[in-house]
């Protein structure tokens, strides 16, 4: 099937390629596309389309259309005819039920027709409600493109690179080489981008040339994504120059995707690329010179040109095709048939301005050539070439030729015929934006590319309004379509780890994320790591805690305006606990402020509210203007919490620092070598045990957990560390409370000094105060030995009153335990109330105080 | 002691200090040539940073009007002083930064979409705050040190791409 050698083919015959197709060997030469080797073996019949499954052969040869598509190597949807062939390579085709040649789902372009027609399923199989999951998947399966195969891991990396380039040249046809080579007088940073791989290697005068590659998308400050193998090039252009050229349109007739007809430039990429007849006896259909030349290079490859004909919107008034078993056998002109097995049609070239648009040029119809051009196309970005609406000569074609007989197809991708377009038209979906949405024109693999310029005319036909009036679709990347993989990139998800992470890992704790941190959920024994802290000595890693430092003449004033209590008044060496609420008085975060110095405070937050409480800090201190500096220490910082009824005297092992309950009392903030590491020691106790927080520079924080480790401490999670509070009533903001708690639904009606100037979210807390609260969170133990689920209902009269926010199983108390929310009128000690647990009512009393030495005397001994 | 003691690990004892690249790089090997800068002195600077003169051995990153970055290849106790003295705020947040060192433009055009000629600069790299500098082919890299593992594991990862 091979043609004699030929100036510029782009096959290299010394060798050989092989690959298989449906379990047979296919030989193929260096330079073939799997699509050109299988034309060359005989194969015409290439996939079956879309919906009808209708037999399909090459249409563009340029990786446009859906016709050639087939799973190459398991990777689904890969246009053969524009991927180099490769040695072992195994081609499958796909969406077949049978094989190419005897497709079983066939009969739905026998028979289907009038009950397939555009939109059908948006009407069939609704009703029942219950039978639209199996009529779906039916469809889904009867339907479609390749199969991806979900048991199938990634295989190859994509990667991502940043790129910056002077001028960016999209496209190395005549017109985007000519632009790249002036601008590379100007000096370096000239880069060429081509989808062929003509290009590829060649020496461009100091022009560097990237192909095969396909451009994306242009966005906004000179971001162009450019798709090359397995890399995703992210371009910074200072300028950039499209030359994507022009699309080859199809004609719109009966029969015309029967195997056998083509785009010209696919009769002549088989000729001159590949060496390869197209057909024995062809006729030519054109509306342009370009596509009427391409019976000359069909001449010269040996093809019988029956007829060569100029289209013209009026001439002939007719076209179809016929054929056997899908294929073409005959052609018919105004009624004349002309016997020929290939088919050549142009409706004429429509430049390809799908960048510029998105770049944000203005689309203009062009009555004169019949074609939608750019214009007005913005700062730093050049057209040039054919995109530009320079297409030759050419007629403008008709949007049909006749649409009795065979199939009419607006939309080879869709399987959209002129019939569905005039049907959706006269249902009322009468714009081209809604068209496109019902009847799915424009939004299979070409995305366009070949059936936009003719559904358009189309509908303008039909509606009596001029294109112009109709417009295109809005243009949108990824102009080519890439794997997903590549768009996803590698996979790095920014991972925080304390100082002592390994440490956590080599003591076997089960890590889980907090935000972006991981943290250890428990060492393996949550139970043993509780009793641990309530007995003998914990140890937790606490690093993750936010601590934002705070400096400066007014820093007092400023935090009296952040908190609803005081600040300015806390002596140097102290802390003091406090909420932070929103203006609308809402409960945003809560931590401990330590005063360091007359001028100093030391702030922690929670684990995840750690950016936004800074945000919160750096946007007050904008709107207030006062002298504060704010410096975000998180990282910089390791911390440590030990507790236990043993802290003080490990503690007191490792420092010269007075431990002693004088020396350091609750809620003292002191600074002191621990360890032979200089350590900010904060008296503070989350989980009600005597306890020290030790925060320290974060590179010697390994070396003080292991020297307190060493020391006798036990480590304990986070798991541990939930019971521990729980058993405190000590609140866990973002899981106790939610964007609508404020502090005295809360409970924390002691916290807000109301005879403060202001604060932020003292207005709203004063109206909850005036008005009384909707609801109070609570503590609760069961009556039985159950434990409710944290989001379980708290129930009376059959309604749902409250939820359950937090429970768990105290072993220091015997009880199931927890907090909830309840109406205000249950808040009292005692009181009962009922949660469903299991499906049944279990009855629980409310419990005010800490279930856990309520008097705080093990937290202060 | 003053105030601001506890922040500074060179007030600590030196074994009890650890990178927090350490394990990390020691499993990727010298081959790569990557280098641990994670021991450096770091101070933070806020104010009238142009009051502020680096002397021999500090590099200053100016990131605002009001703020800059000094790294110092000794202590920062002095760094610190000094720049206080000056009327400026000044932090010693060496612990706060993980350094690496690394060659290759290849390499660093897979990790930010900084352009490279504008270093020394602060900007995302690999989806993190990082701050940069750059020698020729030679590039500096701070993150976060919580990120420190995590930015070797990228880098390693793309280089294994780039080969």
């Amino acid at each position: 099937m091979r043609l004699e050698p030929r100036p510029g083919e782009r096959i290299d015959r010394s060798k050989e390629v092989s690959f298989f197709f449906k379990g047979k060997r296919v030989s193929a030469f260096p330079g073939d596309s799997f699509g050109s080797a299988l034309y060359a073996s005989g194969q015409r019949v290439f996939s079956r389309s879309f919906k009808y499954h209708r037999r399909r052969g090459l249409l563009c040869c340029s990786g446009h259309c859906p016709n050639c598509m087939m799973t190459v190597d398991g990777v689904p949807n890969v246009r053969t005819c524009a991927v180099p062939v490769r040695e072992g390579a195994v081609v499958v085709p796909q969406n077949v039920r049978g094989s190419l040649d005897f497709d079983l789902m066939a009969v739905t372009d026998k028979i289907g027709g009038p009950f397939t027609p555009a939109g059908f399923y948006y009407r069939v199989g609704h009703r029942p409600r219950a039978l639209w999951p199996f009529v779906e998947k039916f469809l889904r399966n009867a339907a479609g493109l390749g199969k991806v195969d979900k048991h199938r891991g990634r295989e190859h990396r994509t990667d991502t690179e940043y790129r910056r380039a002077r001028v960016l040249v999209i496209g190395g046809g005549e017109s985007g080489r000519t632009a790249a080579l002036s601008a590379a007088i100007d000096g370096p940073g000239v880069v060429l981008v081509d989808e062929s791989r003509q290009l590829e290697g060649h020496d461009l005068g100091g022009v560097e040339i990237v192909a095969p590659a396909q451009a994306l998308g242009i966005w906004e400050g000179g971001l162009v994504a450019v798709a090359h193998g397995d890399l995703l090039i992210r371009y910074r252009a200072e300028k950039i120059v499209v030359a994507a050229g022009a699309l080859e349109q199809p004609l719109v007739f009966p029969g015309n995707d029967l195997v056998g007809v083509m785009l010209p430039g696919a009769a002549r990429r088989l000729v001159e690329d590949w060496a390869i007849k197209p057909g024995e006896r062809a006729v030519v259909l054109a509306t342009d010179d370009r596509g009427l030349e391409t019976a000359d290079v069909l001449r010269d490859a040996g093809v019988e040109v029956a007829l060569a004909l100029r289209v013209t919107k009026d001439n002939p008034r007719e076209i179809s095709a016929q054929g056997r078993r899908g294929r073409l056998r005959r052609v018919l002109v105004d009624g004349e048939a002309v016997d020929c097995d290939l088919l050549v049609m142009s409706g004429g070239r429509q430049p390809a301005y799908s960048l510029l648009a998105q770049a944000g040029a203005r689309i203009e119809y062009d009555e004169r050539r019949g074609i939608f051009v750019p214009r007005d196309v913005p700062a730093g970005i050049a057209a040039t070439g054919s995109v530009t609406g320079e297409i030759g000569n050419g007629a403008v074609p008709a949007p049909s030729y006749g649409s009795g007989g065979d199939k009419c197809f607006v939309c080879h991708c869709e399987d959209v015929t002129v019939k569905d377009v005039k049907r959706a038209l006269a249902e009322g979906f009468d714009s081209i934006e809604l068209a496109k949405r019902y009847t799915t024109v424009t939004m299979g693999p070409c995305q366009g590319k070949l059936c936009q310029l003719n559904s358009v005319r189309l509908i303008a036909q039909e509606n009596g309004e001029g294109e112009a009036a109709i417009g295109m679709t809005t243009a949108r990347p990824p102009w080519a379509p890439i794997e997903m993989g590549m768009l996803a990139g590698r996979d790095h998800e920014p991972c925080r780890r304390t100082s002592a992470h390994h440490r956590h890992e080599e003591a076997g704790a089960t890590m889980m994320w907090t935000g972006s941190w991981k943290r250890p959920h428990s060492y393996g024994d949550v139970a043993g790591e509780v009793r641990a802290v309530r007995e003998q000595l914990g140890v937790i890693d606490v690093s993750t805690l936010g601590k934002i430092l705070v400096e400066g003449p007014d820093a007092g004033a400023f935090l009296d305006r952040l908190y609803p209590n005081r600040f300015s008044d806390l002596k140097p060496g102290r802390i003091r606990y406090s909420v932070l609420t929103t203006d609308g008085g809402r409960i945003m975060d809560d931590g401990t402020i330590g005063r360091l110095g007359e001028e100093l405070y030391y702030v922690t937050t929670t684990t995840t509210g750690a950016g936004r409480v800074l945000a919160w800090f750096e946007w007050w201190n904008a709107v207030w203007g006062m002298d504060v500096e704010l410096l975000d220490v998180s990282g910089a910082l390791a911390a440590v919490n030990l507790a236990g009824p043993r802290a003080r005297e490990a503690l007191g092992a490792l420092t010269d620092m007075d431990v002693s309950n004088d020396g350091i009392s609750y809620l003292d903030a002191k600074q002191g070598v621990v360890a032979g590491v200089p350590c900010l020691v904060l008296r503070i106790g989350f989980v009600g045990e005597l306890g020290y927080e030790l925060h320290c520079p974060s590179p010697a924080g390994e070396h003080l957990w292991d020297t307190l480790v060493a020391a006798g401490a036990r480590p304990f999670g986070l798991e541990p560390q939930r019971i521990l509070r729980l058993e405190k009533q000590h609140i866990l903001v973002g899981q106790d409370t939610d964007t609508e708690s404020n502090l005295l639904s809360a409970g924390l009606d002691w916290l807000p000094k109301l005879d403060k100037d202001d604060f932020v979210g003292k207005w709203a807390t004063e109206l909850v105060a005036e008005r009384g609260v909707r609801e109070r969170l609570v503590g609760f133990v069961m009556r039985n030995p159950v434990l409710p689920l944290e989001g379980g209902q708290i129930v009376s009269e059959g309604r749902s009153i409250g939820r359950v926010t937090s429970s768990r199983f105290s072993e220091a108390t015997g009880r199931h335990l927890g907090m909830c929310w309840v109406p205000p009128e249950l808040a009292e000690d005692g009181a009962e109330f009922q949660i469903m647990v299991d499906g049944t009512l279990e009855p629980a009393l409310v419990h005010l105080q800490p279930f856990y030495d309520p008097e705080g005397a093990r937290l202060k001994s | 002691m003053s105030t601001l003691a506890f922040m500074s690990p060179e007030l600590a004892a030196p074994e009890a200090l650890a990178s927090p690249l350490a394990r990390a790089l020691a499993a990727a090997g010298p081959a790569l040539g990557l280098q641990d800068l994670s021991r450096l002195g770091k101070v933070e600077l806020r104010g009238d940073v142009a009051a502020f003169a680096p002397e021999p051995g500090e590099e200053l990153l100016r990131l605002t009007p009001q703020r800059a970055f000094v790294l110092a290849e000794g202590e920062v106790a002095g760094t610190v002083e000094r720049a206080r003295a000056a009327g400026l705020r000044a932090y010693d947040v060496s612990g706060a930064w993980a350094g690496l060192a690394l060659s290759g433009e290849p390499l660093m055009r897979r990790l930010t979409e900084l352009d490279l000629d504008s270093f020394p600069t602060a900007g995302a790299l690999a989806h993190v705050t990082a701050l940069l500098f750059r020698d020729g082919d030679r590039f500096r890299i701070f993150v976060p040190q919580e990120l420190g593992h995590y930015l070797v594991e990228v880098v390693l990862d793309m280089t294994r791409g780039l080969a």
